[in-house]
């Protein structure tokens, strides 16, 4: 065996155990999917079998056996063990640093030694099966999130592990990026490295792996054959994720009102390196009652039209209007009291010392917060699950907690717009609740919501209307429908939604 | 400014300790403000990033030292026109010597001083002191800017307000930002323990470094 977890538990504070005694073995060649909804310990126990967890991480509590290639792993060094395995986190953040794209994937190799010549070679093939040319010469941190999972998963298979781990190595890709994985997966996985992959959207790696197991709340179920498990509905269920094969669930929709958001001509003075601008000419418009959805690939700068909205990416021409009235001269600020942003990574937005303090200040903006105040920061907790976490410090939890953080906050703001860029809580049982929880709460009371996703089923279930993004330009605005036959989004290649093929089933 | 980028790490280090010397060997003002001006003027020719914020950092440097030298002095029982001098000269050697050291810092990214040590086959803790002290510094600076970013992407008006108030929002970002230098400090150990990093062991680099550092990795296929 590879791999051989017996009787784990792992626990970061007294009652909250994020394993409880999983076992599960690995042989070479295997791949196993391991599904469950975000906070259901995936990520714990994909630390454990990288040897991450207790080793580099200490939990609060450890017990069970950890067996790499026969031997515990604790007896291994650091360095040889990690020679051996290829690990890439949910937050790649956590694995990054200010390192160019070469720098990043060749970097387990100058580690070791490697000659210059070898690194090079092994430089090239990584950039070009991986399809990352167009990224050499890059600083890591200017990538978009797609961009920058595919680096570390270049990193990850560069020095030819015996292990591979991914942990949701799907998040922010979008759909062509997605069969890219896949394909290399294939190919460089192929039949050797045995593959551990946690993933929410089963749906995205079924011919990838051969088996999946389900964890729920701790506990890992027995394993079963992907091509059994994938058409039914009660295993993913049971585990809090939405079934990767299933009916549509559209959210109810109300007709558009007055405008909120105007986008008029925008160009922005950012550059992309043969020299474009990265928006030339992009128009929008978002009115009340909307959930308007924007497609586009990674990277092709759907987060600077975010920023140039909110005033943060300067533009060399074009028009803001919020409400009906000209934004163009107003500051970030100002914007932003009408613009409700949350990011895929609600780490870079927060910065209060405690959950309360955060809602607070969506709600006063830093200004002083009075009874009536503190009772909607309470109210908006309350209704994403977060009361009991309300003196907690933001940056202590988790990613998905941070999602419903960002819910709250934009709830609690009322704000006319707010942006959803790339939510993690749409494949999750409880999480998509939330999210469709916020969702309806802004329609009814005549807000808009921008949502930014590939995630093309969540598309097709809440927007009413769709724009794609391609080559700095908007080049498709109409219905949601209407936009997966359209010729712009031909032109993108990817597949059409899961969803609307069990509709016309 | 793109050239500058690519010169070898120890070539600007061994640039940047010449002009250091040079201010601090100058015998007297008259010297060395000239110095210290041709040290902020090169920043502003080569383009240097952040060449503004660093003006208003030594400008609030020179007045800072200017004026704790003149009172030392003045304590001491120098006259004015003594004192006057020799913190001028005080200042423009502090201006030099920042100046030299502020430029490798915005024009040596990680990577690039970590291939300029590896070429140089200098021991892993060496290297990974280096890289991190010169690269850290402006990834720190950029995530004080990105908190003031998030600051204002929800909300809060920094920008149009009173000096006092502005350096008040300034300070009180501190505390985010310590909490964020502990989370990139977690992250950078877990990336060299995942990565393999071993103090015990000299790092290569895939870059060619000679007195120039390659940037990028060409497509062209290359001979073995």
């Amino acid at each position: 065996m590879v791999l051989a977890l017996k009787d784990i538990s792992v626990a970061y504070s007294d009652g909250q155990v994020a394993v409880a005694n999983a076992s599960m073995e690995l042989a070479p060649g295997d791949k196993l999917l391991l599904c469950g909804a975000a906070g259901g310990g995936k990520s714990t126990l994909l630390n454990v079998a990288a040897g991450v967890v207790p080793r580099l991480v200490r939990p609060h509590r450890f017990s069970g056996s950890v067996l790499f290639d026969g031997a515990p792993i604790a007896s291994l060094p650091k360095d040889a063990l990690f020679a051996r395995i290829g690990m890439v986190m949910q937050n790649v953040e956590e694995q990054l640093w200010d390192l160019g794209v070469e720098d990043l994937i060749a970097f387990p190799l100058e580690n070791r030694g490697m000659a210059r010549a070898d690194i090079r070679e092994r430089l090239q093939t990584m950039l070009g099966t991986l399809e990352l040319d167009a990224l050499r010469g890059r600083r890591v941190l200017s990538l978009s999130g797609g961009e920058r999972r595919m680096v570390a998963i270049a990193a990850a298979l560069a020095a030819t592990p015996e292990l591979l781990i991914l942990d949701e190595p799907t998040t922010g890709l979008d759909p062509a990026a997605r069969e890219r994985l896949v394909r290399i997966l294939k190919t460089v996985a192929g039949d050797g490295p045995a593959l551990l992959v946690a993933e929410q959207d089963p749906g995205a790696l079924e011919s990838v792996t051969r088996s999946v197991r389900f964890l729920h709340s701790g506990r890992l179920s027995e394993p079963m054959e992907m091509a059994a498990a994938f058409g039914q509905q009660t295993p993913w269920l049971d585990a809090g994720i939405l079934p990767p094969v299933r009916k549509p669930a559209y959210l109810k929709r109300v007709a558009p009102g007055d405008e909120l958001l105007g986008v008029s001509g925008l160009r922005t003075v950012l550059t992309r390196q043969d020299g474009s601008p990265v928006l030339r000419d992009v128009s929008l418009t978002i009115r009340a009652g909307e959930i308007v959805a924007l497609i586009g690939r990674n990277g092709t700068g759907k987060t600077t039209l975010v920023q140039s909205i909110l005033g943060m990416a300067k533009a060399a021409a074009g028009t803001i209007r919020i409400r009906g009235g000209d934004a163009t001269g107003w500051t970030v600020a100002r914007r932003a009291r009408s613009i409700a942003y949350l990011p895929q990574n609600m780490r870079r937005i927060l910065f209060n010392m405690t959950v309360l303090e955060e809602v607070l200040f969506a709600i006063t903006a830093g200004g002083a917060a009075g009874p009536d105040e503190k009772a909607r920061a309470v109210e908006a907790l309350a209704q994403y699950g977060l009361e009991t976490l309300s003196e907690a410090n933001p940056f202590g939890l988790s990613a998905r907690q941070q999602a419903l953080l960002g819910l709250a906050c934009a709830h609690a703001a009322q704000a006319p717009v707010s942006i959803l860029d790339e939510p993690l809580l749409a494949r999750d049982v409880q999480g998509r609740q939330m999210l469709d929880r916020f969702l309806e709460n802004a329609i009814a009371g005549g807000r808009a919501v921008l949502l930014i996703s590939h995630d093309l089923d969540l598309v097709e279930e809440v927007a009413s209307r769709m724009l794609i993004l391609d080559r700095g330009e908007v080049v498709f605005d109409g219905s949601t429908g209407e936009g997966w036959s359209s010729a712009a989004f031909a032109s993108l290649g990817w597949p059409r939604p899961p969803v609307l093929m069990e509709k016309a089933a | 400014m793109k050239r500058l980028e690519e010169v070898n790490f120890f070539v600007k280090l061994a640039a940047a300790f010449a002009v250091t010397l040079a201010a601090w060997l100058a015998p007297d003002w008259r010297f060395g403000v000239p110095l210290a001006l041709l040290a902020v003027l090169f920043l502003k020719l080569a383009q240097v990033p952040g060449v503004r914020a660093y003006v208003k950092g030594a400008t609030l440097l020179v007045l800072l030292v200017m004026a704790s030298w003149i009172v030392n002095l003045l304590v001491q029982g120098l006259a004015l026109t003594e004192a006057v001098p020799v913190a001028t000269g005080m200042a423009a050697r502090l201006v030099t010597t920042t100046a030299a050291f502020f430029f490798i810092m915005e024009t040596s990214s990680p990577g690039s001083i970590l291939a300029a040590a590896s070429a140089a086959r200098l021991p892993p803790a060496v290297t990974l002191v280096l890289s991190l002290t010169f690269g850290l510094i402006p990834m720190l600076r950029e995530e004080f800017e990105r908190i003031a970013d998030a600051q204002r992407a929800r909300g809060m008006e920094i920008d149009n307000v009173p000096f006092p108030v502005r350096l008040r929002f300034a300070l009180a970002r501190g505390v985010p930002l310590l909490v964020q230098a502990v989370r990139m400090a977690h992250a950078i150990s877990l990336s060299l323990s995942i990565y393999g990093f071993d103090m015990s062991r000299k790092r290569t680099t895939w870059r060619s470094v000679g007195l120039m550092v390659e940037p990028r990795l060409t497509a062209e296929k290359e001979p073995r």
